[in-house]
């Protein structure tokens, strides 16, 4: 899986590409004169996938998702899961062809040139920005709820405060702190699980009328068809984790397996607890009343089955869960602008580690500054649809990448993992990111296509003549 | 060919003690200079940024090891877990042992602990080949509750090492708490062999018994490794 490619082309700093044959084994990246160890197993990976995703769709979406496409919001999030299993399979083709940390980004920029990857990955680095803004609103309204559990009423005052504070909290955190976190990510990943397990289970036997109070059925889509796909547009959001098992694709150990594994497993799981939660929660509650609960919803879900223990479960649960995906979209930011900034994309002084902790702190930067500034905004329906924008666009790219790239193999091109269904399901990869980008709202989409022309006027000046298509590394 | 890994946390300053290029003169020498990163950080980030300053010291550190007539390479790691790439990398070159380095001048008395029981003869060959031929006192030792058969196995391994023309001395601690006594009997020895335990409850708890007789002893410690995986 080796290759050299010629470096091409310089930036305006006269920067060029970082790129040095490697051997890839399933345990080390092998450089010319150092080793990369692989150090992160199946388990961390679907930590990754699932702990990011999950706090989206379950904590923050019922409430609003029910409120637009009424029951059918679970034919929502199933068209939500089906895209992103849709492109799952062929990032993990590409991943498992090429298991370096950047993601989608990587892919791109290698099966479809440097203008392509510029703006896929700028883009992502912003797409991650406005999804972390939104995982850190999303816990806002957790922290206001849980204060009001333990009988502190502060009201929705509180909740931009707070989302701040702790998103300034946790990049200091990553930069400061050297701790060993991916334990404590995979214990809250098992232990969030657990509660939505035992809730689900409750509540779904509830919900079919097999035990606690009959209630009566509900119209499935009151609103129609349209809002059930504008509604998948929005809670798009919840399934972006898995682009972030692709981020630290170079640190999976054994990627011909994992990657795929834990790309499709993360989806897969996520998806049948979200559909399964949207079907507990209209039960429970009639569409209307939830979507006057608004973001947290599910705590007064929590408490009608499972009365004040299942509000402070779900309280609980919603708290670690926004936090993760957080604090794991933080990482992913970090690794996405050092992707680009290796590859002469952004000056080289953006991906600089320091010597005190270790950390990459400019990169960490460039993520929680402008985290906080669209936190600001608390714009959490636009916040989730910015970023499911952009990573839309990144998905139907990587789709295309893995045509590009299949129709006219490279030597080097050599995955261990081929996408079952070839070219079917790339094809509709594609065709259903890109659709589903058309029913988001005009604000979403305009923001979503500026920040991509902005990408696109920034490769012009900076980088035009920096050469990436089918340079590996 | 007995082959030793050295690792070393080369970006933090760590180096080898004096005596220790002289005690490995006879072994093919891997150095293996890692640096552990925080997770926040990938490995390749580090790379890009320290690859030059860390292979200049490791070659500086190779040279030592050939300046004491030894045979040495290296390889450098960034990674995010030392264990695994020290087990990784024992592994894949072979080594029969690994050291923990710690503070010592020339090395006149070696301490050789028979304690892991499922290896005993690769500890004793393994201090066989190290020492061979040179000035060197060894000092085998067992920790024991079965006071005979404990005499019996040093006796044993004291014979293989005598007709090696090795100097050696035997020392039985019988009731003793094994780990005290092992670290007592290290007190006037220069560097220590031993085995690598295997994880019990003990050392779950407490740390590996090699790292915390490094961690009471001064001079260095060569682990054995166990025959699996090398």
């Amino acid at each position: 899986m080796s290759d050299s490619s010629p470096v091409a082309g310089t930036n305006v700093d006269g920067e060029s590409p970082q790129l040095e044959p490697t051997v890839e084994t399933d345990e080390a990246t092998i450089t010319d004169d150092a080793e990369l160890e692989r150090t992160l197993g199946l388990t961390g990976g679907l930590a990754i996938g699932i702990g990011t995703m999950i706090g989206a769709g379950i904590f923050v979406f019922p409430g609003l998702a029910a409120g637009q496409a009424g029951p059918a919001a679970a034919g929502s999030f199933a068209i939500g899961a089906l895209v992103a299993l849709l492109v799952a399979l062929p990032t993990s083709e590409l991943a498992t062809a090429m298991p370096k940390s950047g993601g989608g980004y990587y892919y791109i920029s290698r099966g479809l040139g440097t203008l392509a990857g510029t703006v896929v990955g700028l883009s992502l680095w912003f797409g991650l920005v406005f999804a972390t803004a939104f995982y850190l609103v999303g816990f806002g309204y957790y922290a206001v709820d849980t204060l009001a559990e333990l009988g502190v009423a502060v009201g929705d005052g509180l909740v931009i405060p707070l989302a701040l504070l702790f998103g300034a909290g946790f990049t200091v955190l990553n930069v400061t702190g050297t701790e060993n976190a991916a334990k404590l990510q995979n214990g809250i990943v098992a232990l969030l699980l657990s509660i939505l397990v035992v809730f689900l289970g409750y509540g779904g036997l509830d919900a079919m009328g097999l035990i606690g109070d009959p209630s009566a059925p509900e119209q499935f889509a009151p609103f129609g068809t349209m809002p059930i796909l504008t509604t998948a547009a929005l809670v798009f959001t919840s399934y972006l984790g898995f682009a972030q098992v692709a981020t630290v694709a170079g640190e999976m150990k054994d990627p011909g397996r994992n990657l795929p594994l834990a790309m499709v497993g993360s989806v897969l799981i996520v998806g049948v607890l979200y559909v399964a939660t949207i079907f507990v929660a209209t039960s429970a509650f009639g569409s209307e009343r939830l979507a006057e609960f608004g973001e947290t919803a599910m705590v007064e879900v929590g408490r009608h089955y499972l009365g004040a223990a299942g509000a402070v479960a779900i309280v609980f649960g919603g708290l670690l869960a926004t936090m993760s995906s957080a604090n794991a979209s933080i990482l992913s930011t970090s690794r996405a602008i050092y992707a680009v900034s290796k590859d002469a994309l952004l000056p080289r002084r953006a991906s600089h580690i320091n010597l005190r902790y270790g950390t990459p702190h400019v990169a960490l930067g460039l993520a929680g500054g402008p985290i906080l500034v669209l936190v600001a905004t608390g714009r959490v329906e636009l916040l989730a649809e910015v970023a499911s924008f952009l990573h839309l666009v990144m998905y139907g790219l990587i789709c295309v990448a893995l045509l590009a790239l299949r129709r006219n193999e490279p030597e080097w091109y050599d995955p261990d993992f081929r996408t079952p269904g070839y070219p079917v399901v790339p094809i509709l990869g594609a065709l259903a990111s890109f659709a589903l980008i058309g029913f988001m709202q005009r604000a979403s989409q305009l923001i979503g296509i500026a920040i991509m022309v902005a990408a696109a006027g920034w490769y012009a000046y900076y980088a035009r003549d920096v050469t990436l298509r089918g340079a590996l590394q | 060919m007995t082959r030793v890994l050295v690792p070393l946390a080369i970006l933090e300053g760590e180096t080898v003690p004096a005596g220790l290029p002289t005690l490995l003169a006879l072994a093919d020498v891997t150095v293996l200079g890692y640096h552990v990163l925080p997770e926040q950080t990938p490995p390749d980030q580090a790379r890009l940024q320290y690859e030059d300053r860390a292979t200049a010291a490791l070659d500086d550190l190779v040279a030592e090891f050939e300046a004491a007539g030894g045979a040495a390479d290296h390889r450098l790691v960034f990674t995010h877990d030392r264990e695994q790439t020290i087990d990784r990398v024992a592994a894949e070159t072979g080594a029969d042992a690994y050291a923990i380095t710690g503070v010592t001048g020339p090395v006149d008395r070696l301490l050789v602990a028979l304690s892991d029981a499922a290896a005993v003869d690769r500890i004793g060959s393994f201090a066989a080949d190290l020492v061979a031929g040179r000035e060197i006192d060894v000092t085998l030792f067992l920790a024991t509750d079965d006071e005979p058969g404990g005499r019996e196995s040093l006796e044993a391994a004291a014979e293989a090492l005598a007709a090696a023309g090795i100097d050696v001395e035997t020392e039985l601690a019988v009731d003793d708490a094994p780990f005290e006594a092992l670290v007592d009997a290290a007190a006037d020895h220069d560097a220590i062999v031993m085995g690598e335990q295997a994880p019990s409850l003990r050392s779950f708890l407490l740390g590996e018994d090699a790292e915390r007789v490094a961690a009471e002893s001064v001079g260095p410690v060569l682990i054995v490794r166990s025959s699996d995986g090398a």
